[in-house]
């Protein structure tokens, strides 16, 4: 019993990360119309900008720990920039061809990662070579019922629900979140509306961004070394995520990270290279038998 | 002074010239029509004064401002409201939210009520349904959907695309009352049509578009009774 708890603590801290990664790759699906297999790399970005931001704090640091003001700037700084990042991505790169057939985007957004990831390796002052992580967060640990938690990882599941919470709510409740549904079916018809659809797209892919550098830094906080390639699998998995609840619904997004990161961690307590495949087995599995997600419904006009 | 200028337009698609050098204006509180058959170029027309597609070369100018270099959202806040081809309402919205959608421009909260009653009053369905999926409306009423809706735009020129497409007589007869009441109130109009017959007895000046040009024009009474027109577009 004590092991299964223990087991599901850390299938939630995993699903955590999965969810704020897959939260930013579904909402960029859902309103945009594209997916973004570059989203994995603004995971990256964030982390690895978490490391070098962190630097530029070191005369407040003591003990290699920061003040909790610093600690939140940094990450303030690290979601602005991702966020950002992933603007200036989406105006140069994919914009051009918001009205080519889609693979075309898709054919982008591959080469989009390459440069994501083998551009910083090539720069010298980064390069290719894992980082530890600075310690943002001291972690205390609770014993529950044999299991133990940290607030880290307390902090990482609340943090993962309460995104998902208000992303549902900006979209379902607010003037933005309208105007983000009506490009979502009909960037047309919403543009007659006298929307920007530029403006509500590049919105989208700053809110990405920026979950995405928190989920970079939840992920180096539990797995505290940082590095170019960190994006790849990362991205594929929070892709899964988000293809598992629904590509395109906000909370199938977090029901789905929450999913596969507990199915990868029994399954990796099973056998490691089994923890690898299950989340592509989750994949076929679901494409086989319910290709909308979890909580997708299969709308005819369906992006 | 004209409302509306749309002077030598070139719209193209590629290699397809889909508008080659038309030349047309809508006086303030004018009904004009622009008629034609398939293919001809209206929607493009439209598409173009609207900022969804790219003109080639030539000239739209409205109240003023030269609208080629501005985009859609830009000409929709200076005042151009376009129902388009097909209706293009918002499916998984309710017809509420799709009102709202129109109103998405105006920042009076009183305002936005007083329209939406208004369009509720002219379309009184509409009121019936405002809590049901767009998507599930009957064609006619999401015709009404997407016409409630532009109205919400608070434009001063209304433009349609074929607003008779796919309905049933009687609804064509209803929407086309619609659009003379509407028009009785001070909004100008370009419609567009296939149904030239429709499109005539509703305007007071029209253009027949064929290929990309401009082939007639004249008061709509007398093309009306044109006998090149009722052998081409009014099935005499
Ligand atoms: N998106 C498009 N891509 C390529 N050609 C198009 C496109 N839209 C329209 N056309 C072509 O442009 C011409 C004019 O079309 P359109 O303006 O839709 O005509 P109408 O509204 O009068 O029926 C047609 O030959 C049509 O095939
Ligand atoms: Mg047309």
């Amino acid at each position: 019993m004590a092991s299964f708890l223990q087991y599901l603590v850390y299938g939630l801290q995993l699903g955590s990360v999965y969810a704020l990664l897959a939260l930013g790759y579904t909402m960029v699906y859902g309103i945009v119309g594209m997916i973004n297999t570059a989203h994995g790399d603004f995971l990256m970005i964030g982390a690895l900008g978490t490391y070098f931001i962190a630097k530029l704090f070191d005369s407040v640091s003591i003990d290699g720990t920061y003040p909790m003001l610093a600690v939140g700037c940094i990450i303030l700084i690290a979601m602005v920039m991702t966020g950002g990042i992933a603007v200036g991505v989406e105006a140069i790169a994919y914009r051009p061809l918001r009205n080519k057939p889609r693979m075309i985007a898709l054919i982008t957004a591959v080469g989009v990662s390459m440069f994501l990831t083998n551009f910083p390796r090539a720069l010298p002052f980064i390069g290719p070579n894992p980082r530890p992580f600075p310690t943002l967060f001291t972690p205390k640990t609770f014993t529950v019922l044999g299991a133990s938690i940290t607030s880290t990882q307390i902090i990482m599941i609340i943090l993962a629900a309460v995104t998902m919470l208000a992303l549902d709510r900006l979209v379902a409740k607010t003037k933005m979140g309208a105007q983000m549904r009506a490009v979502s079916m009909d960037k047309d018809a919403a543009s007659l509306m006298g929307i920007n659809i530029d403006k509500v797209i590049s919105i989208t892919f700053f809110i990405g961004g920026a979950l995405a550098a928190v989920s970079g830094i939840c992920y180096a906080s539990v797995y505290p070394q940082v590095e170019v390639y960190m994006g790849s699998w990362l991205g594929n998995m929070s892709f899964v995520s988000a293809v598992l609840g629904g590509i395109g619904d906000i909370r199938g997004a977090m029901l789905g990270g929450f999913i596969l990161g507990i199915a990868q961690i029994f399954a990796t307590a099973i056998n490691s290279t089994f923890g690898y495949a299950v989340g592509f087995i989750i994949l076929i599995v679901i494409l086989l038998v319910k290709p909308a997600g979890i909580m997708g419904k299969v709308t005819i006009e369906k992006v | 002074m004209s409302m509306l200028e749309v002077k030598d337009l070139h719209v193209s698609y590629g290699a397809i010239n889909a508008v080659k050098g038309i030349s047309f204006e809508v006086q303030q509180g004018e009904t004009v029509a622009l008629i034609g058959s398939n293919g001809a170029g209206k929607s493009t027309t439209l598409r173009t004064i609207s900022g969804l597609e790219k003109a080639k070369s030539g000239s739209i100018i409205f109240q003023g401002q030269e609208l080629t270099k501005l985009k859609p959202y830009q000409i929709v806040e200076l005042g151009i409201a376009h129902v388009p081809e097909g209706r293009r309402v918002f499916s998984r919205m309710s017809v509420k939210e799709n009102l709202l959608m129109g109103a998405n421009i105006i920042k009076d909260r009183s305002k936005i009520k007083r329209d939406i009653e208004r369009v509720y009053e002219i379309f009184p369905r509409l009121h019936e349904r405002m809590n049901q999926q767009a998507g599930t409306l009957s064609g006619g009423e999401q015709q009404m959907l997407s016409l409630g809706r532009a109205l919400m735009t608070s434009g001063s020129l209304l433009m349609l695309d074929e607003p008779s497409m796919g309905l049933a007589p009687i609804l064509v007869e209803e929407i086309f009352n619609i659009i003379r009441r509407i028009s009785e109130d001070g909004t100008s109009i370009l419609l567009i049509e296939q149904n030239a017959f429709l499109a005539l007895n509703t305007s007071s000046r029209a253009y027949v578009l064929e290929t990309g040009n401009i082939i007639m024009q004249g008061k709509s009474s007398d093309l009306l009774a044109d006998e090149r027109i009722k052998e081409a577009y009014l099935g005499a």
